[in-house]
């Protein structure tokens, strides 16, 4: 993923006034190419009537930045998706350190997990 | 100056659901908090991989209890894009009815909690008195006061017959008209006043900078409101939002009694301008599994709600996400709370509408 | 000086002495219920023919249905009083009405019993020569061991 580019649009839309709607991310299990498997996180922002989003897909440890210089509500987010995806998100403005749901799981919804948890049900990954 | 930290939460008689905020006092200002959420999280989105889609509506559904219809209507509406399914107009009517009145019944629920935090028991006796009669309508079309369990993909499962409807138009200008007495206390008397005027003012630029949703973001004067994007008929309606500049607490609660004048008469719109006839059909039967993803956004009683669902084909979900309103108005009642009174503490975690389960799923 | 004979609260004091109550007299006065509203689920097991199709579409598995042994148990603690098991079940035995649900503790149940309490439980009864099932028929009294 292309931070710079990246991190350049996320200041246009805060300059254009655009809101921060919702970062979201889903796992994407392991496959052939992605033994530990993606994720597919989307921030997505909105205007009036429009709705944009920007689409990245992650690979585990890959080091993703926090838009919460430009966006400060980005942090709940942002802890979220490393609490419960294991995402790498570096320089979240409110840093929570995995304190935020405590779950008894660690990282619920690493790719491996899920695939681990269908499995044990017997479930098609 | 010396400081004393005060840990308040996570059982608190104001909260009505369990958060914690350390406060860093300095004598009787509050110069820092730090939130701990964590405490309702029921780990719900991973019971995608448990319950199958069909089903999965009602899980949704006990995200929450006050926000629950809306809840509903979200997971079914996400689902029929996913699906392509055509909802029968009159399903689509009936809808919108019962999220104004799942507004009318949230806004009432929060006045009184709103009143009870700052004191004044006898408010919040008549406010839920008042919603008594909501709920009553609500268990007399859908068989339950809090949970309905009336939303289903593709329709809706009962329907209300036309001179109900009217009766129960009727039967809300009644309450419209006896409510008018405690909204003109929330909004003129002198000891609200006193306590919540120029308390956690939020200004329009700081607003727009903590991403504010709903009526925590039209009390500072931005006209945000997921309904003017005109989905699910309210194209079909014609409304205002309703403003306020202050940005203060008593803004909010202003904005909120407005609210409820303006379902009431969403509402009776609805009611005048839906078709006519109730042995219409009300559901489309669903075939199949989805495929696909989709984001959609609603207008709950806190705010703007998105939705996300992935579907990949099998009968189980891949990926479903609730972003409630909570959950985006959280740094805004972190802002609003550094450099307040201890005592205006209550008021202003009030005035976000916290619904942390909602938030924590 | 203020006037000592404008007590606005003894006109409202009065009033109430004299007027009914602003809250209704429960246990005396009991709120009726609405007749859509929903409670428990009722079973019928003359009607009933052992499909299985409301036990496959509860979202909280509170059915157990068998048609080998012509049972039918809902675990009533369990149920979220949806509705689907009435809506699917073509020979209408199920039912939906208000009163409370009839909870029956299962006693000397094993443990590893999948279905440890809280269970409602009926069968039909054996007709003469065939092998002796378990459990009373339609009245659904406290349940045996499965």
């Amino acid at each position: 993923m292309d931070t710079e580019a990246f991190l350049a649009r996320v200041g246009e839309y805060q300059k254009d006034g655009w809101r921060l709607a919702i970062i979201n991310t889903t796992s994407i299990l392991p496959a052939e190419g992605m033994e530990e498997g993606a994720f597919d996180v989307s921030w997505s922002f909105a205007k009036d009537d429009r709705f944009e989003h920007l689409r990245h897909r992650i690979l585990p440890g890959e080091e993703v930045p926090s838009i919460s210089p430009s966006f400060g509500a980005a942090f709940l987010y942002e802890n979220e998706m490393r609490e419960l995806f294991g995402v790498n998100v570096t320089g979240i403005a409110l840093d929570l350190k995995g304190q935020l749901y405590k779950t008894a799981t660690i990282v619920p919804f690493a790719p491996s997990a899920i695939r681990a948890r269908l499995e044990a049900v017997g479930k098609k990954a | 100056m010396k400081r004393t930290v005060v840990p308040m939460g996570p059982q608190h008689p104001v909260l009505p659901e369990p958060i914690v905020l350390d406060l860093v006092l300095e004598d009787e200002k509050v110069v820092d908090a730090i939130p701990t959420i964590g405490y309702i999280h029921r780990g719900l989105e991973m019971l995608v991989e448990r319950v199958e889609f069909t089903e999965f509506g009602y899980v949704v559904e006990r995200i929450c209890g006050i926000c629950s219809f809306m809840h509903g209507m979200g997971y079914a509406v996400a689902m029929e894009k996913i699906m392509a399914v055509e909802v029968p107009e009159r399903a689509s009517w009936l809808r919108l009815i019962w999220a104004e009145m799942s507004r009318i019944h949230s806004h009432l629920l929060w006045l009184g909690l709103g009143a009870d935090a700052f004191g004044f028991e006898n408010l919040f006796m008549h406010c839920w008195r008042t919603r008594e009669e909501v709920l009553d309508i609500f268990e007399k079309t859908t068989g339950g006061r809090i949970i309905f369990s009336v939303n289903r993909i593709g329709g809706v499962r009962r329907d209300i017959s036309d001179s109900e409807l009217v009766a129960i138009v009727e039967k809300l200008e009644q309450l419209g008209a006896g409510f008018a007495e405690t909204a003109r206390i929330f909004e003129t008397d002198p000891s609200i006043r006193h306590r919540l005027g120029g308390v956690g003012i939020l200004t329009r630029e700081d607003a727009h900078a903590v991403d504010a949703v709903g009526p925590m973001a039209r009390a500072s004067g931005i006209a945000l409101d997921t309904r003017l994007t005109g989905t699910h008929f309210y194209d079909r309606l014609d409304f205002e939002p309703v403003l306020e500049t202050a940005g203060d607490c008593l803004a909010r609660v202003v904005v909120r009694v407005r609210e409820i004048t303006q379902s009431i008469d969403l509402i009776r719109q609805a009611v005048e301008r839906m078709p006519k006839g109730e042995g219409a059909p009300i559901e489309t039967k669903v075939r199949g599994n989805p495929t696909g993803e989709t984001f959609e956004r609603l207008e709950q009683p806190r705010g703007e709600v998105i939705y996300y669902i992935k579907a990949n084909g099998t009968k189980y979900l891949e990926r479903f996400r609730a972003r409630t309103p909570t959950f985006a108005n959280i740094p805004a009642m972190i802002k609003l709370v550094k450099g307040c009174d201890l005592a205006d503490v209550p008021n202003i975690i009030m005035t976000i509408d916290p619904c942390i389960s909602c938030t924590e799923r | 000086m203020t006037n000592p004979f404008n007590l606005p609260m003894v006109g409202r004091s009065l009033r109430n002495l004299v007027s009914r109550p602003a809250t209704r007299r429960y246990p005396s006065e009991v709120r009726p219920h609405f007749p859509g509203t929903r409670g428990t689920i009722e079973f019928d097991l003359d009607t009933c023919v052992f499909c299985g199709l409301c036990a496959r579409r509860c979202p909280t598995v509170a059915l157990t249905v068998s048609r080998e042994d012509r049972s039918f148990a809902i675990e009533q603690l369990r149920c979220i009083a949806c509705g689907v098991c009435i809506d699917v079940c073509n020979k209408d035995s199920l039912h939906m009405s208000v009163e409370a649900p009839r909870v029956h503790l299962r006693t000397g149940a094993a443990p590893g019993d999948p279905r440890p309490g809280h269970e409602e439980w009926h069968q039909v009864q054996p007709a003469a020569g065939s092998p002796p099932g378990q459990g009373d028929s339609a009245g659904g009294t406290a349940a045996a061991a499965v």
